[in-house]
């Protein structure tokens, strides 16, 4: 799987959020998407995800865009929004059922990696409750649960780690790191740096709507100038003061 | 304070007259003209055949007048972030509810004094009251609602109460007792009372403007309740955004949803079922709908006005289903769905035909005990078929489009 974002020029409504933004994500790779509130994170993801339209540039999934093929895009992405949206009419095992459906999923073995999924984030024992009455960090563990048992090759989690317990955080990125070796893509977006610089492969930073500077942190240290022992913080520090 | 009951306030109205526009489309005045006329025309009928006072006279126009009493409340306009940013002017809040009592007791006003002049008719000839009389009970239950606004105004401070006794209770039994006394006895009755119950809990609200506490909770928790039952009213008839509704699991029908299969052309058939019987606001407007239409057409005599009903509520709960497929379409995770618009139109039209189905069929029993096996009933049965066929695969589907993006 490869995810490749060129040129990508797009916003909300008539105002262009982001300006030729370019980067890649390779098969196998966790990649960060790191940035101020506002930079435009969510807003690549959402032109990722194709809830927007580009204005310009263009946006391949193993080659295909939204366009060529909607269906085997789509199948191609599981997604974890920021804020856990949910059926307020469907409980947790319809949930799971739904999402089956809807992506047209194996049902036993989807269920299988479902189950595990379930067990690992203490809900097996909710399946007949709404999880819109969950608190927030449970409802995204649903979130969690109903994307990571999709056979997709393409993971796009925004702020995953907000809101879940320290226990979790861990669950979610061991779960992450099972999927890269599984050969699959994880783009995730976080303010969480020092968690995402133990796992991540590879950074993108954006500033302004554009990629300031993308690559692992080596490579950035290079770029910014920075002593060998800096980590991430230093370097987002040392964008953010850019602009001053 | 004031200034900023009357900034609400303005933006209640508009609000209002937005939806009351949206109402009473063409459509629907000619529908409702139509059911007026009949009501007149079924109450006038009825008067005509009363020739003497009958014994159940006084207890319909106690009930009546009673029930007349219970419309309307206090609006106060309050909103969920004023318990956070007002909490401080919490003293200035009285003379701010002093304008709202105001302002509310302007529809209660209009109600009684309508109800009154309708009812007088029946009054006079059914319950052997004279035209006095109904007109001094009508000015003592005015008085009456403007002190039971004072019950609902203590009601948010906490205060509501004798002793252990709730004032609104004390309040009713103490106004059907004035009416009885009033309707049977000596009509000045219910205004002295009403008078007297005003000046003694006018006196008792004063006292909340030094000492009262409001109960921020109970206050916000009561404004929004009012509003939301305003809302779902104007939502039988038109979109209103933010009507959330109660949903409940309902496990006792999961035995319906069966014959839906889990295959992926079912996905969004599986999702609508459920959110229909789940969601009171869906389903209790199918059963609220088909129930009373009915009883209608069990009771109603005359060809065209059953013509009319059968036709009309078919069309309004094919209508009514239309902001479902609207809220679940603003769910941004079933757009990441590989499955097309018009797959979702096509499974909502399964659920609404199967919904309509239901209701044309109860509608048509209650046509054919009505009317027996005649060409009437058939005219109207078939009429309701073809509002059906018309809603599900004719309007439905132009409307519906324009909820996918």
């Amino acid at each position: 799987m490869t995810l490749e974002v060129k040129e990508l020029t797009g916003g909300y409504g008539q105002v262009s959020v982001l300006k030729k933004e370019t980067f890649t994500v390779e098969s196998g790779q966790v990649v960060g998407l790191i940035g101020l509130n506002g930079a435009g994170k969510s807003t690549t993801i959402k032109h990722i995800i194709g809830l927007l339209t580009p204005r310009g540039g263009r946006i391949l999934i193993d080659g295909i865009s939204l366009h060529d093929d909607v269906e085997k895009y789509r199948k191609k992405i599981a997604y974890v929004p920021e804020m856990p949206i949910l059926y307020p009419e469907l409980t947790l095992k319809e949930h799971i059922d739904l999402t089956i459906m809807a992506y047209d999923l194996d049902h036993d073995k989807t269920w299988e990696n479902a189950n595990q999924l379930l067990k690992t984030f203490r809900l097996d024992n909710k399946l007949d409750w709404f999880p819109q009455n969950f608190s927030k960090g449970m409802k995204q563990k649903v979130m969690i649960v109903c994307a990571f048992m999709t056979d997709a090759s393409l993971f796009i989690i925004d702020e995953p780690f907000t809101g879940l317990d320290p226990l979790a955080v861990n669950d979610l990125l061991n779960i992450v790191e099972a999927k890269k070796k599984a050969g699959c893509s994880v783009l995730m977006s976080t303010h969480v740096l020092a968690t995402v610089q133990n796992h991540a492969d590879k950074f993108v930073l954006i500033n302004h709507g554009q990629v300031r500077a993308d690559g692992t942190l080596d490579q950035l240290k290079a770029k910014f100038d920075m002593q060998p022992d800096a980590n991430l913080d230093d370097i987002y520090i040392k964008m953010s003061n850019e602009d001053l | 304070m004031s200034e900023l009951w009357n900034e609400r306030l303005r933006r209640h109205q508009l609000n209002q007259f937005k939806y009351l526009r949206l109402i009473f489309n063409d459509n629907f005045v000619l529908a409702f003209i139509v059911l007026i006329g009949a009501l007149g025309f079924w109450y006038s009928n009825l008067l005509g055949t009363i020739h003497q006072t009958l014994t159940f006279g006084k207890p319909i126009v106690i009930l009546l007048l009673f029930l007349a009493v219970q419309v309307g409340g206090i609006a106060t306009l309050l909103e969920e972030p004023d318990s956070t940013f007002l909490l401080v002017k919490e003293k200035d809040f009285y003379k701010y509810f002093k304008s709202a009592k105001n302002y509310s007791s302007f529809l209660p006003i209009v109600t009684l004094a309508l109800v009154n002049f309708l009812l007088s008719a029946f009054a006079s000839r059914g319950a052997g009251l004279k035209i006095i009389d109904i007109v001094v009970i009508a000015a003592g239950l005015i008085v009456y609602k403007l002190a039971f606004l004072d019950v609902n105004l203590m009601e948010i401070y906490g205060r509501a109460h004798f002793g252990k006794i709730g004032m609104r209770l004390a309040s009713n039994i103490l106004l059907v007792v004035a009416l009885i006394v009033s309707t049977y006895l000596f009509s000045w009755t219910m205004l002295i009372v009403a008078i007297i119950y005003y000046f003694f809990l006018n006196a008792r609200v004063r006292t909340l403007e030094t000492s009262g506490q409001l109960q921020w909770k109970l206050a916000i928790e009561t404004e929004d309740q009012r509003m939301f039952r305003i809302k779902r009213f104007y939502n039988l008839f038109t979109d209103v955004p933010g009507v959330n509704s109660k949903i409940k699991r309902r496990k006792w029908l999961d035995g319906l949803l069966t014959p839906i299969k889990p295959v992926s052309s079912n996905t969004y058939l599986y999702l609508f079922a459920r959110g229909f019987i789940r969601n009171n606001e869906y389903i209790g407007l199918f059963l609220r709908l088909t129930v009373i239409q009915a009883i209608m057409l069990a009771m109603i005599d005359n060809f065209y006005i059953s013509l009319i009903v059968e036709m009309l509520f078919i069309y309004l709960v094919g209508f009514q289903l239309k902001p479902y497929f609207k809220e679940v379409m603003q769910n941004l995770m079933q757009r990441l769905y590989p499955i097309s618009g018009k797959t979702k139109i096509a499974d909502f039209t399964k659920l609404s035909t199967t919904i309509l189905s239901i209701q044309w069929i109860v509608s048509a029993l209650a046509i054919i005990y009505k009317f027996g096996m005649s060409l009437n009933s058939l005219i109207i049965i078939v009429a309701g078929l073809a509002v059906l066929i018309f809603v599900n695969y004719f309007y439905m589907p132009r409307q519906l489009k324009k909820y996918l993006d």
